[in-house]
């Protein structure tokens, strides 16, 4: 009698753990989890309207109306009180030669954030976007999009 | 098994876990990647790519044909969001809410899109009141 009790509880130990309840589950929602998961990580660049025309007669003093041109072969980085700057986009550290003359920039002006970019009608998004980029890391997140003439 | 299935269950779990409305780029379209670190908000979706210009997951207007246009207002874009506006303004109404309309739209835009064609659709945006403007990117980990 006590040797059959022993033997009951030794089966009851011995029992794997039922898992197919839980695979069952979980392939289930992997499936479901896999076709709404979001593998990019989206973000967005809030855009700042362009100043008008109209609006800068009153803060004009304080305006420096910085600009960076994106022309097909060189940036043009200018302003008022700013000393002008023709980076040659052919060179491989153009970017870090921008991001350079930004950073004059804001060292001289700490208290302007605006920067305007003005681009061609051929110019691409991407390139556009890049501007923006060093803009923003140099300090000057208010970025405006304005065209050529 | 059971070790792999749990590890990709949350893995995946995580990915859910996420600041702000979760978007997902329009199929077809290349977006440019920005160090930008800022969530994304409820809006209107405009999407630019190839010759296509699409609102909210249906083509609106022909890129090469807005291009060629000497206006910068894409008429049948602007259409569709005055109807846009018009509904949102009509619901907020129906809601009771005296809250004046706040026009959010986002745009995305593949990589190689010509500045002609974003400006124009900047432009459509902000004629029909939808000032909020944010470019959809996809942000450099």
């Amino acid at each position: 009698m006590r040797t059959s009790t022993r033997r009951g509880y030794r089966d009851i130990v011995a029992d794997d753990i039922e898992l197919m309840p839980l695979m069952n589950l979980f392939v289930a929602m992997i499936p479901m989890l896999l076709i709404s998961a979001v593998f990019l990580n989206v973000t967005v660049i809030d855009m700042k309207a362009p100043p008008e025309a109209a609006d800068a007669g009153a803060d004009q003093k304080d305006n420096i109306a910085l600009a960076i041109t994106i022309k097909d072969d060189y940036y043009v980085v200018e302003g008022r009180g700013v000393e002008k700057r023709v980076i040659t986009r052919a060179n491989a550290d153009a970017q870090e030669q921008l991001a350079d003359a930004l950073a004059g920039v804001v060292a001289e002006h700490p208290d302007n954030q605006d920067i305007m970019i003005i681009s061609e009608q051929d110019t691409q998004y991407g390139d556009i976007v890049a501007v923006m980029d060093i803009s923003r890391d140099s300090g000057l997140p208010a970025v405006s999009l304005l065209g050529a003439n | 098994m059971m070790d792999i299935l749990t590890t990709l269950l949350l893995f995946l779990l995580k990915s859910f876990v996420v600041d702000g409305e979760v978007i997902t780029p329009v199929p077809g379209v290349d977006l440019p990647e920005s160090s930008s670190t800022t969530a994304p908000q409820a809006s209107i979706v405009v999407a630019i790519f190839d010759d296509t210009i699409m609102m909210d997951g249906e083509v609106v207007a022909r890129v090469s044909k807005a291009s060629a246009s000497g206006d910068l207002l894409i008429s049948p874009l602007a259409r569709r969001l005055d109807d846009a506006r018009e509904k949102a303004t009509e619901i907020a109404r129906l809601r009771g809410g005296g809250e004046e309309f706040r026009g959010k739209v986002s745009i995305q835009g593949d990589r190689e899109i010509y500045f002609a064609i974003l400006q124009r659709v900047m432009y459509t945006c902000s004629a029909s009141g939808y000032e909020e403007i944010s470019l959809a990117v996809i942000g450099k980990s």
